[in-house]
């Protein structure tokens, strides 16, 4: 019985560290969302968030501009890349809670720098 | 937040072991139902399901035929499947190109050569029916702006040079245009959707399919599943099952998880399963194809495949305990995946053998660059340099180079009997560049037993289920022991077309 409550104990405590689990990666999103769950999670707090979320504030086209290569590794832009175009979801390279590696490095040595695992 | 990313699903490792996540994913279980007082959410007129060159070639058929109301649904996140992420290499007959080049080829010499290589059990029919359409393939790739290298290339186990590829050298160069083709013509794409099996009529007959929606790959998220009734049929297109581990080391024991794959995460198989608890035909399960032009130094695909595929025409192939060659280096690719992994060090242990090229041939395809930027592959301006770094004995090596080279000025290998066409004045000489080669699971032969009119045959009736095609690499039976390269994309797109063609009874 004392195990069991020990361990009632480590689930709470477990719960209730994961409710105030607020946005961790970026420093910029703790100023414009906080703790503020719904600003992301548009399909309810426990669902992932949609594709389109993330475009609420961000924008394609222009994180395309931003990320763009030379001529030569013109396909290398993550956000404009060979095999998806500019339709990959930015949930396949990004995330808030937990740390996640590029898709391409499933198959290629890329460095991304600035990638915020 | 700690590091430990719990599904595994991208520890993909750049050395001989890869593909860990694929073990780790275990696709829910999909059933399929009478569809007898099923309330169906959401009706229309046809349903493919998967987004590579047979769902998308499918979807653009149909409408040209007049479908009005064509849907692909696509489990993972991005469309394309693991057509988006292979070399772009397109085996046709009697193509334009080859025109050009002067290249004597026909339907009967391209099915002959695929039929040597099916070693006995490839099958005749079909092959013969995706070589005669693999010219009008090709045209609907050129039709929705795919573009491709200017000069064909001869692939192993090929009689002649009939391979185009896309100028980007990847798959992507035909998922692209066609998936933005789909969308001009008004197909309806959904993206995070998973199939969760069969609605079956009356007479066994399909009539719809169970869609879970809102699907996140390998994360536990039940997202809500949709009835979905399919007027005109359903069309599977969902791929191999290279990715699946437990399924691959049933069939072959020796392919674990410790072996790459060239595969998409998503390519885990159970489309294919639920054809099978239909009641289709299971062929060929047990022969998986490994790519012997894959790098240990990278992931998947990666740069160095369509480096090695140019190369190897006008490369040696060498293992590095004994400074010679060990295989013709365009022989099929069952040959040369097998014999790369005979290369072992004394203790028995993988010792990747290396392919070397003259960097004035080698630099004529724009993954030369590629590979050298990116470290996984190098350029040596000495042969003394290269065995160095590699630690080949020297001697042998420089005696090996010399050999070859007389069978280039003769024509003639007598050492393996490789064709030297295209070898042809391009002896091997310094500056070199050169990759190492360890085989990656790639392709599965095996699949579900369709007809020429892409139709899936029941085992029980002996004739085809009602309302279901398929198309692709679910497919199986088509290639026999062993495909040969670049004639999986124009069996995918003929066989979607073929599939679109008999459910608009075109």
């Amino acid at each position: 019985m004392k195990n069991f409550n020990i361990i009632l104990g480590l689930v709470l405590l477990g719960l209730t560290s994961l409710s105030v689990q607020a946005v961790e990666i970026r420093d910029y999103h703790k100023e414009v969302i906080g703790k503020d769950c719904k600003a992301c999670h548009d399909n309810g707090i426990k669902q992932f968030p949609s594709d389109q979320s993330c475009l609420q504030c961000h924008d394609v086209d222009e994180l395309a501009n931003k990320t763009a290569r030379s001529e030569e590794d013109k396909w290398q832009n993550p956000h404009n890349n060979l095999h998806y175009g500019k339709d990959l979801p930015c949930q396949e390279c990004h995330a808030e809670h937990k740390t996640k590696e590029p898709l391409c490095s499933n198959c290629h040595t890329f460095k991304y720098d600035k990638h915020k695992k | 937040m700690s590091n430990v990313d719990l599904l595994g699903r991208r520890k993909f490792i750049a050395g001989l072991g890869i593909a860990a996540g694929a073990a780790m994913v275990a696709p829910a279980m999909a059933v399929s139902e009478k569809a007898d007082g099923v309330k169906w959410d959401k009706e229309v007129e046809i349903v493919i399901i998967g987004s590579g060159f047979a769902g998308l070639a499918a979807a653009i058929e149909a409408t040209k035929h007049g479908a009005k109301d064509v849907h692909i649904f696509e489990k993972m996140s991005y469309f394309g499947g693991n057509s988006a992420i292979n070399g772009g290499l397109f085996a046709a007959p009697g193509t334009p190109m080859q025109k050009k080049e002067g290249v004597e080829d026909s339907v009967d010499r391209m099915v002959n050569d695929q039929l040597l290589s099916g070693r006995g059990i490839a099958d005749e029919a079909l092959l013969r029916h995706v070589a005669s359409h693999a010219v009008e393939a090709l045209q609907m790739t050129l039709d929705a702006g795919a573009e491709y290298h200017p000069y064909l290339q001869q692939l192993g186990g090929h009689s002649v040079a009939r391979t185009y590829q896309t100028s980007v050298s990847c798959g992507a160069g035909i998922t692209q245009p066609l998936f933005k083709e789909c969308k001009r013509i008004g197909v309806h794409t959904h993206n995070r959707s998973k199939f969760e099996g069969f609605l079956v009529g009356k007479n066994g007959e399909v009539v719809g399919v169970k869609m879970r929606t809102n699907y996140h790959f390998g994360e536990d998220q039940p997202g809500k599943v949709l009835n979905i009734r399919a007027k005109k049929g359903v069309i599977m297109a969902t791929g191999g099952f290279a990715q699946n581990v437990n399924l691959r080391m049933a069939q072959d024991p020796t392919l674990t998880s410790e072996v790459g794959c060239t595969n998409a995460p998503g390519a885990t198989g159970e489309g294919m399963f639920e054809m099978f608890r239909l009641g289709a035909v299971p062929v060929h399960l047990a022969h998986i194809q490994s790519g012997p032009w894959a790098s240990p130094d990278e992931g998947g695909f990666g740069y160095v495949s369509n480096y090695a595929i140019f190369n190897f025409p006008h490369s040696i192939a060498v293992n590095r305990l004994t400074g010679k060659r060990f295989m013709n280096e365009i022989a099929d690719r069952k040959i040369r995946a097998d014999a790369e992994l005979s290369c072992r060090d004394e203790k028995g242990n993988p010792y990747p053998p290396i392919l070397i090229s003259s960097y004035k041939d080698s630099k004529n395809h724009p993954n030369t660059k590629k590979v050298i930027k990116y470290n996984v592959g190098w350029k040596f301006d000495t042969v003394e340099d290269l065995a160095k770094h590699f630690n080949v004995p020297l001697d042998a090596l420089k005696a090996q180079i010399e050999e070859y080279n007389g069978y280039v000025k003769s024509g003639k290998d007598v050492q393996f009997g490789k064709d030297m066409t295209l070898a042809k004045n391009k002896t091997i000489e310094a500056p070199f560049t050169v990759v190492r080669l360890w085989p990656k699971v790639h392709y599965c032969q095996g699949g579900v037993q369709i007809n020429t009119k892409a139709e899936v045959k029941d085992s029980f009736t002996g004739k085809p289920i009602g309302g279901l095609y398929a198309a692709g690499e679910v497919c199986g039976g088509i290639h026999g022991i062993s495909r040969l390269g670049s004639c999986s994309i124009p069996e995918c797109m003929v066989m979607g077309m073929t599939a679109a063609r008999s459910i608009m009874k075109a």
